[in-house]
């Protein structure tokens, strides 16, 4: 579904990501893990056109789309759930839903039909729906940034560090919704720093660093792997020769 | 009932040995700027050597640049014995294997879990491959000490569900006798084996029929097509093809299929290429050349365009089996002076190895291999010997005759014959 070959990109002089090739298959959840600084956001504004200053090739359902402004990627079915500022804190809940289609404009009737969608898989939503969306909890904050994404009929999301300060519980519902979504036919790729609970809902995973990609594998793989382990699940080594 | 086995042609895994040649180079790719970064991070070796070369790890952006690097050769490996080609800490390694007939300069090659899982899989392919299934008995008769490859054939015929017949070094009568009360179906060997069961069988007037083979997986030295087809007609047999290379994973770097045009590399996992030996120079497919091999995943010891020494063909047409992988033609020649008769590697550095270290003799020597069905079969070396041993007692000659003979059996794992011929003085 998306291919990213020999992605540099660079802030000003500085070059902050190196030849990243990756693909992302139609239907797979492939999660992005690594330090603070590995070039995981970067990569995926670059993907999602934010960031402009990239060399490379970057093809979505097989189409080449370099050149192209964010909105017409989203327009072809790809939605970033960015870290920061995922939803309008003004704005009420369903007015977020709301502009999430706005790419689309559908009609009155398809829009409501749509909503009662999201209100099944988002009961909580429905509650809040004329709340603000400032007066929103983290995990209703993060719910409804998934949410008004779907709003926007994606073919694959891309959601940044979406578990990003919530509490644990909280943590395990955003992943069993990434999960459910995925499970619905979305496509997910998924940047995290939990990479614990990020690989065990991935198919398949990157682990980058300093702006490369180090390592890949199946979730399953990667949980396993003493190098994950030592770099992301705390446990350290000294040396070549220790055992 | 054959036609039909055939006509289905069974894939392992097909996502990959039918995958379209465009989305195999980029995975390719993909798993390229990984081995990459992995190597020149992790092994020293591999920092020393692209620093040296003026190369940066972003040099390499594509499979294209490759041919940037450097070679890696048998002499790197044992130069940075015991760990220093490893890119991960003892603590991740799960295997670590020492081939024999290397004992002066030795190698060490480490697995990961891994590492293992991935080899498992490719000799499973290669069994699936020429139509083994759950259904089969597969008897191998390797030798489980010197072909350190053999335990594979166990854990991958596990996989398939296959059953497994571990006889190794049993002779030929207990072989054949196994054959018959176990009804094996495969024979797994080195084909000069295979011939010998197959005398033996003729010895003992026991017909093909009597006997419930029907494939022969047969490899680790090299044997023509003239020798494949005389044992398919006496063992009543289709007997394939496999090749592997000790220092990455031997078996299961390419095996043959059921449409026999060549051995199916597994380029998800190896990338080759063919050089000129003499000059280097990249030879594209249908030339014949060194084989070259870069690992793709392998994450204990990731080789980068390692020289195999081994010579043979790339064809990169779509194989009628379905399979998409490209083929090698089977390997026949060698581009260094190493021999291999019965199935073991005989290396000229540890024939002179042992001459150096028993006085009078050598350095000055000669090899001659009978052959026995166009088979290497015996090795006899001839050493140069002093005057003075030559014509000296008779005991002492055959003394040294014996201990020469003990000592090549030990470094090379073979017997020889020894003779000992006039030195040529120098004045």
């Amino acid at each position: 579904m998306l291919k990213i070959k020999n992605i540099d990109a660079f802030f000003g002089k500085i070059q902050v990501l190196r030849h990243v090739t990756l693909h992302v298959g139609a239907g797979e959840i492939v999660s992005l893990i690594g330090a603070n600084g590995a070039g995981k956001t970067t990569l995926l504004n670059v993907i999602s056109g934010l960031h402009r200053s990239w060399n490379g090739s970057r093809v979505f359902l097989e189409v080449e789309t370099r050149g192209w402004r964010p909105e017409r990627i989203v327009g072809l079915g790809l939605i970033q759930v960015p870290e920061n500022e995922k939803v309008f804190t003004p704005l009420t809940v369903l007015e977020n839903l709301e502009l999430g289609a706005f790419l689309r404009r559908p009609s009155r009737g398809i829009l409501q039909h749509e909503l009662e969608g999201v209100w099944g898989q988002f009961p909580i939503l429905r509650e809040r729906k004329d709340q603000a969306a400032g007066t929103l909890s983290g995990g209703e904050r993060q719910m409804l940034a998934l949410a008004k994404a779907l709003m926007g009929k994606p073919k694959m999301i891309m959601a940044d560090e979406p578990s990003l300060g919530l509490a644990p519980t909280v943590v395990s519902e955003i992943f069993r919704i990434i999960r459910s979504l995925n499970e619905k036919g979305t496509t997910i790729l998924l940047v995290e720093q939990n990479a614990k609970e990020a690989l065990r809902i991935s198919r398949r995973a990157y682990v980058m660093d300093t702006g490369r990609v180090l390592l890949t594998g199946t979730g399953e793989d990667l949980l396993n792997n003493e190098e994950v382990k030592r770099a992301f699940l705390g446990k350290d080594y000294h040396g070549k020769w220790e055992r | 009932m054959g036609k039909v086995r055939e006509a289905i042609m069974p894939i392992f895994n097909p996502d990959i040995e039918t995958m379209d040649r465009r989305e195999l180079l980029e995975l390719q790719n993909e798993r390229l700027q990984i081995v990459i970064n992995q190597a020149y991070s992790n092994v020293d070796f591999y920092r020393r050597k692209f620093d040296e070369a003026g190369l940066n790890p972003d040099d390499i952006k594509t499979l294209d640049d490759l041919k940037k690097i450097p070679f890696t050769t048998r002499k790197d490996l044992m130069e940075n014995y015991p760990y220093g080609m490893f890119a991960v800490p003892l603590r991740d390694v799960v295997c670590l294997q020492f081939p024999l007939g290397l004992y002066g300069n030795p190698i060490v090659i480490g697995y990961t879990r891994k590492d293992l899982e991935v080899w498992r899989e490719l000799v499973a392919r290669i069994m699936v491959g020429i139509g083994i299934n759950e259904h089969d008995i597969i008897q191998v008769a390797f030798n489980y000490g010197l072909f350190l490859g053999a335990i594979r054939f166990n854990q991958s015929a596990e996989l398939i569900g296959a059953a497994v017949v571990p006889t190794s070094i049993a002779s030929a009568e207990v072989q054949l006798r196994i054959m018959q009360d176990f009804r094996s179906t495969v024979l797994a060997s080195t084909p000069s084996f295979a011939l010998h069961i197959m005398e033996t069988m003729q010895k003992k007037g026991v017909a093909p029929q009597s006997l419930s083979l029907k494939i022969g997986l047969l490899g680790a030295e090299p044997w023509s097509e003239e020798v494949q087809k005389l044992l398919e007609e006496s063992l009543g047999v289709k007997a394939y093809d496999i090749y592997g290379v000790m220092e990455l994973v031997e078996p299961g770097v390419a095996g043959e299929c059921t449409a026999r045009s060549g051995l199916h590399i597994f380029e998800d996992h190896f990338f080759p290429e063919v050089i000129d030996p003499v000059s280097g120079k990249v030879l594209g497919a249908g030339r014949e050349g060194e084989l070259v091999l870069t690992t793709l995943t392998t994450t204990a010891y990731p080789l980068l365009r390692y020289r195999t020494s081994d010579l043979t063909t790339l064809h990169t047409e779509p194989c009628s089996c379905g399979r998409t992988l490209a083929r090698m033609d089977r390997v026949l020649k060698r581009a260094d002076k190493m021999i291999s008769v019965r199935g073991i590697n005989v290396f000229p550095e540890k024939i002179e190895e042992v001459l150096a270290n028993i006085e009078g003799v050598g350095p000055g020597y000669s090899t001659t291999v009978t052959k026995k069905q166009g088979m290497n079969d015996q090795l006899k070396v001839s050493i140069q010997t002093s005057s003075a041993i030559l014509e000296g007692k008779e005991d002492r000659k055959t003394g040294l005759q014996e201990s020469l003979q003990l000592a090549l059996r030990r470094a090379i794992g073979l017997r020889v014959e020894v003779e000992l011929i006039k030195r040529q003085e120098k004045d």
